[in-house]
């Protein structure tokens, strides 16, 4: 006789009794010890509660009830540049990640640490070049592909209510995505960058009452130094990262919600 | 914490153990959920009654409509939306890497801040910014200030930024109702093909020092070519209209035939 429980409660008992082949025994095995200590299972209920609620208790759509989707298939590619933007934005990270390993936003050296890792990475490293040319390339993509997007949700009228918050979320999300394309281009500190930094803080200083403190920010200066590019740096790995792939995540949730606009 | 009425007689004895009147109401005299909720003030109550509200509004929908209850009002994002997009994109994706390895990109000379170069441009998706910062012609000089310009070029030209982008964000709230197709809406199709056809010349107009033409005549072009574009578009969208809607409400009528 041993002092453990041997009630209802007991489930290494009730996983015998039911004769389970390895992978559910496994899966039960490690469902029960993460439980035991995480109490998921209420978590998991609720979001089952939430996936019916989405997806079983609303109304059938106008195009499944109807059997519309012959209608309008060549329409498709243009539904799918919403994912192809979160495609090439993933490609641009992992891409943007590798590169990180060898770039360094100093300016010291002959000329700068960083134009000199640039050139590292595309003369020296292995598979460098190509690695420059993916992130360089996805990021361009990126660009287009959100461009593309916006222009297919407005042509499709697929901004109106409920979705206008979405649309409002769009226009910041299409903004970050310039900012981290202009944050980027100034990395490698050649004479594009550097003059193309030049008129960033020459528009931030010509904005009225907040000028000098949004150039002091963004810019670490009037004139463009090693607080620049560092900052310019932090922007492009650090920040616009996390704010970006948090902003996109609601928008794809909002649209799992509510589902498509569809064409009627 | 709410009172409970357990505590009949009256006694003020110290209760030490679970006798008394815990914190706890007896079984049969716990508030419900909807109990406490109909007892709050205030805002609270307001939204409570609001959810109620929207609970019943849902609720007699479902029951006196001909839907199926399933999906969403709409393409049901997964599966449908999802499976078919990852499909079309995993091509689009390698087309990435094509690009990538046939195409890949140079770097110029390092900076220099004492050698301006001839042409400054940022990536292409930045040009029509760039371009706003070169409307100073259109940046007007009021006589009452001698001539002088109210706002620096540079400040007006920032502010064209923020205009472009803030009218794009407010386009929902101007545009209500509910046509999806162009045809169904002329006026608001027109003005997008108008803002695109602008997003364009304002492009070229920042790069005006590389565009073999007269400066003042793409300056001109930029702002005459959405106004053309947006006027031959409103036109055609306006005369397919009318055919191409009876088509449509037909198709629409035999689908679901008026009750
Ligand atoms: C980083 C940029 C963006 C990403 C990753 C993204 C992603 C997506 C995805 C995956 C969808 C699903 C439908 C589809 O693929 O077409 C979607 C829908 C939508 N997007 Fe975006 N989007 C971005 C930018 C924008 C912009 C710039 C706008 C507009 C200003 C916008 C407005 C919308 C709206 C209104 C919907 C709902 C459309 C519908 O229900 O048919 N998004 N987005």
């Amino acid at each position: 006789m041993s002092l453990e429980k041997k009630d209802e409660m007991d489930h290494k008992g009730w996983m015998k009794r039911k004769d389970l082949t390895p992978v559910e025994a496994t899966f039960l095995t490690a469902l029960v010890w993460m439980d035991k200590r995480l109490r998921i299972v209420d978590y998991l209920e609720l979001m089952e509660n939430l996936y019916y609620k989405v997806n079983m208790q609303m109304p059938k759509s106008h195009t499944e009830q109807y059997d519309l989707d012959n209608k309008f298939w060549y329409w498709y590619p243009l539904y799918a540049l919403g994912s192809f933007s979160t495609l090439a934005y993933v490609v641009a990270a992992v891409s943007g990640a590798l590169l990180g390993f060898y770039y360094a936003p100093a300016q010291a050296g002959d000329p700068s640490t960083a134009y000199n890792s640039i050139t590292f990475i595309m003369t020296d490293l292995q598979f460098g070049f190509m690695l420059r040319s993916i992130h360089r390339w996805s990021a361009q993509v990126m660009v287009a592909a959100v461009f593309l997007h916006m222009l297919r949700v407005y042509f499709t009228g697929a901004y109106k209510e409920p979705r206008e918050l979405n649309w409002l979320l769009g226009i910041v999300l299409i903004s970050l995505t310039m900012v981290f394309g202009y944050t980027g281009y100034l990395l490698p500190w050649d004479q594009l960058a550097f003059w193309a930094g030049q008129i960033g803080v020459e528009m931030s200083l010509s904005i009225p009452l907040a000028g000098e403190w949004i150039a002091q920010l963004l810019f670490g200066g009037f004139t463009l130094s090693q607080a620049t590019l560092q900052r310019m740096y932090i922007l492009h790995v650090f920040l616009l990262p996390f704010v970006v792939t948090t902003l996109i995540a609601i928008h794809i949730g909002i649209v799992w919600v509510q589902g498509i606009a569809e064409p009627h | 914490m709410s009172e409970t009425d357990t505590n009949t007689d009256g006694s003020e004895e110290a209760r030490t153990d679970g006798g008394g009147p815990g914190i706890v109401a007896p079984d049969d005299e716990t508030p419900t959920w909807r109990e406490r909720k109909e007892r709050t003030t205030g805002l609270s109550r307001l939204t409570y009654e609001y959810f109620e509200r929207a609970r019943r509004e849902d609720q007699d929908l479902r029951t006196e409509s001909d839907y199926v209850e399933r999906d969403v009002l709409a393409f049901p994002t997964w599966p449908h939306e999802t499976v078919r997009n990852l499909s079309i994109v995993a091509f689009f994706t390698g087309m990435i890497f094509f690009l990538a390895a046939t195409m890949p990109p140079h770097i110029g000379a390092p900076a220099n801040p004492s050698s301006t170069p001839a042409i400054i441009l940022p990536d292409w998706y930045l040009y029509w910014s760039f371009g706003l910062l070169k409307l100073g012609p259109l940046n007007p000089d009021l006589a009452i200030l001698g001539g002088q310009k109210l706002t620096a070029d540079r400040t007006y030209g920032v502010l064209a930024n923020v205009v472009v982008v803030g009218v794009i964000a407010i386009v929902p709230f101007l545009n209500k109702g509910s046509a999806r197709r162009p045809v169904e809406q002329p006026f608001w199709s027109a003005v997008g093909v108008g803002g695109v056809v602008f997003a364009l010349t304002i492009s070229l107009l920042a790069v005006k020092n590389l565009m073999p033409m007269n400066v003042h005549l793409l300056f001109d072009l930029t702002f005459l070519l959405p106004i053309v574009a947006t006027t031959i578009t409103y036109a055609i969208l306006k005369t397919m209209r009318e055919g191409y809607m009876y088509d449509l409400n037909r198709r629409y009528y035999r689908l679901r035939p008026p009750k």
